[in-house]
């Protein structure tokens, strides 16, 4: 029990001080300028820069803000992005906690995580962190329901909430790859809107406008420096790492991959599979950072009701169907053309709708 | 055990006392968010997983949320009333209530001997248990319950829509 948990604290802090090096380096490639390559060769030593940095900044809280939720708000943000990992299976022989409850404990959890953003915005006493926390809050709220039902058709596939039954169930078939639920139609649609819905409720950029710097400043941090500063965005890469832990072990397969078993040897290759399949993820984050424009207020909240949420309603009963059709190549072709018909449908539906244009009030 | 019920119930106690009696409105929200995590925390203690996190999941992540929302949508954001009386001149109204809930509770106590029914080391539910008594001696009960959400949804609809229609 102790050494999983020193273990998920140890690598997993680790892992998030070395994302925002590469996020930084690759956000920089993709801009067409260096990154970080002052500290150290490749800006190697720039993480521990940062967090000296941020220590010994000062702390400074505004006058008029509420002390304790101020306070208490940066806290709050790391909590519930630690406590997820403890449902993460690592390795064969690396569980740190196997609730029978997993996934939904993952659910439950993360939502918290909305209040540490609210309570930031608000207690700040300023306009612009009080819209970001308000977009937060919608935007946490409606992209739950569409991961939420992704996730239920994982779950009604192996009929377990653990997410080591969930990992186990993905394990066999050719080299350990092909039972990965990603290979499977349903799979893969519930992949993709699991990881659009973990991105929107970590507020990553395709998805970031509770703190959209070219509207609203800094959104919800606005008002914070120094050490509660890191804080909130310790948070926000940890809650982003671990969903990318999640992703990986409902959808792609989680520890499996070829040669990993229950024995000793089996279980490190397993851990190498996992942490191949979460840097995938997270380089996927932050390529789709660097790529993708922010989005806007409605289309996100209209992407979340209109297209994910049908989506992920006709995948899960495309699972049900996967689950009676016992013939497989006709299971194959239902479920496939069932998902491709809901697709274009539902792109030819949002496509249609037209915005008007906008009158501005003070600005024409 | 023994102490972390004692912890668990003085947070819940507490949470629930700051949440009527604090100043603020959006303080009182987050109290009530710390007393439903208290209770979250009883139904782990009594080893009702399931439970435990649906409760964190609907009354943290989504009613308490909701209040937040709909405070940060009026005009009083920064929640603050002034001074406000907790029971102001009612108190009998107070009393009436508890006296009620607590004969209630113990009447509930006393004929199903709840105390009893749960073995010694807490409930064993489990989801699979909980979902086919759901779709099988409560399915009625579940399907009113999830027509009167429909229809709750749809005048919601209905009376947002009414008030886009007059704005145009």
């Amino acid at each position: 029990m102790a050494i999983p948990i020193l273990f998920v604290l140890s690598v997993f802090l680790g892992i998030f001080a070395y994302t925002t090096l590469v996020e930084r380096k690759a956000l920089g490639r993709i801009q067409n300028r260096f990154g970080p390559n002052r500290v150290g060769r490749w800006g190697i030593l720039q993480p521990i820069a940062d967090g000296l940095k941020l220590l010994i900044k000062e702390d400074i809280v505004p006058r008029r803000a509420d002390q304790f939720v101020h306070f208490l708000a940066p806290v709050i943000a790391v909590i519930p992005s630690i406590l997820l990992f403890s449902v993460v299976p690592v390795g064969t022989r690396l569980v740190p906690v196997d609730l029978n409850i997993g996934i939904l404990f993952a659910f439950a959890v993360s939502t918290v995580s909305v209040l540490a953003l609210f309570m930031g915005g608000w207690a700040s006493r300023n306009k612009f962190s009080l819209l970001g926390a308000m977009r937060a809050v919608a935007q946490v709220v409606s992209y739950e329901v569409p991961m939420v039902l992704a996730a239920v058709a994982v779950v009604m596939a192996v009929g377990s909430l653990s997410t080591l039954r969930i990992a186990r169930a993905q394990s066999g078939g050719i080299l350990n790859v092909t039972n990965w639920f990603v290979f499977r139609p349903w799979g893969f649609v519930g992949f993709v809107l699991f990881t659009i819905g973990a991105m929107a409720e970590s507020a990553r950029t395709p998805f970031d406008i509770p703190e959209a710097e070219s509207e609203i400043i800094a959104g919800y941090h606005t008002e914070y420096s120094g050490f509660k500063f890191a804080l909130f965005q310790m948070g926000e890469y940890l809650a982003s790492i671990a969903m990318a832990g999640i992703t990986v072990t409902m959808f792609l397969g989680g520890y499996n991959g070829p040669g990993s078993g229950p024995g000793w040897v089996g279980g490190l290759i397993s851990m190498f599979w996992f942490f191949i399949k979460l840097a995938f993820m997270i380089v996927l984050n932050i390529w789709i950072r660097g790529t993708w424009p922010r989005v806007r207020v409605d289309q996100l909240l209209g992407f979340a009701w209109k297209v994910l949420l049908p989506m992920s309603i006709a995948n899960i009963v495309a699972v049900g169907m996967w689950h009676y059709l016992t013939f497989r190549p006709l299971a194959w072709v239902a479920t496939t053309l069932w998902l491709v018909l809901w697709f274009v449908t539902l792109s030819k539906l949002a496509a249609t709708e037209n915005v008007a244009p906008r009158t501005y009030r003070y600005a024409s | 055990m023994e102490t972390i019920f004692w912890i668990l119930s003085a947070i819940t106690v507490l949470g629930a006392l700051f949440a009527i009696m604090l100043r603020n409105l959006v303080h009182c929200v987050l109290s009530l968010i710390l007393f439903f995590l208290g209770i979250a925390g009883h139904y782990f203690l009594l080893r009702a997983d399931f439970l435990g996190a649906v409760q964190i999941l609907i009354y943290v992540g989504a009613v308490a949320v909701l209040m937040l929302f709909a405070i940060m949508l009026t005009r009083h954001v920064t929640g603050d009333e002034g001074p406000r009386e907790v029971l102001g001149g009612k108190w009998w109204a107070g009393m009436g209530t508890a006296i009620i809930i607590a004969g209630l509770l113990w009447a509930i106590i006393r004929k199903d001997q709840l105390a009893q029914i749960l073995p010694a080391g807490g409930a064993q539910t489990s989801m699979v248990e909980i979902g086919k008594a759901m779709v099988t001696d409560w399915v009625v009960p579940f399907e009113a319950m999830a027509v009167l959400l429909t229809a709750a949804l749809i005048g919601a609809v209905v009376i947002a829509l009414e008030e886009v229609i007059r704005r145009r």
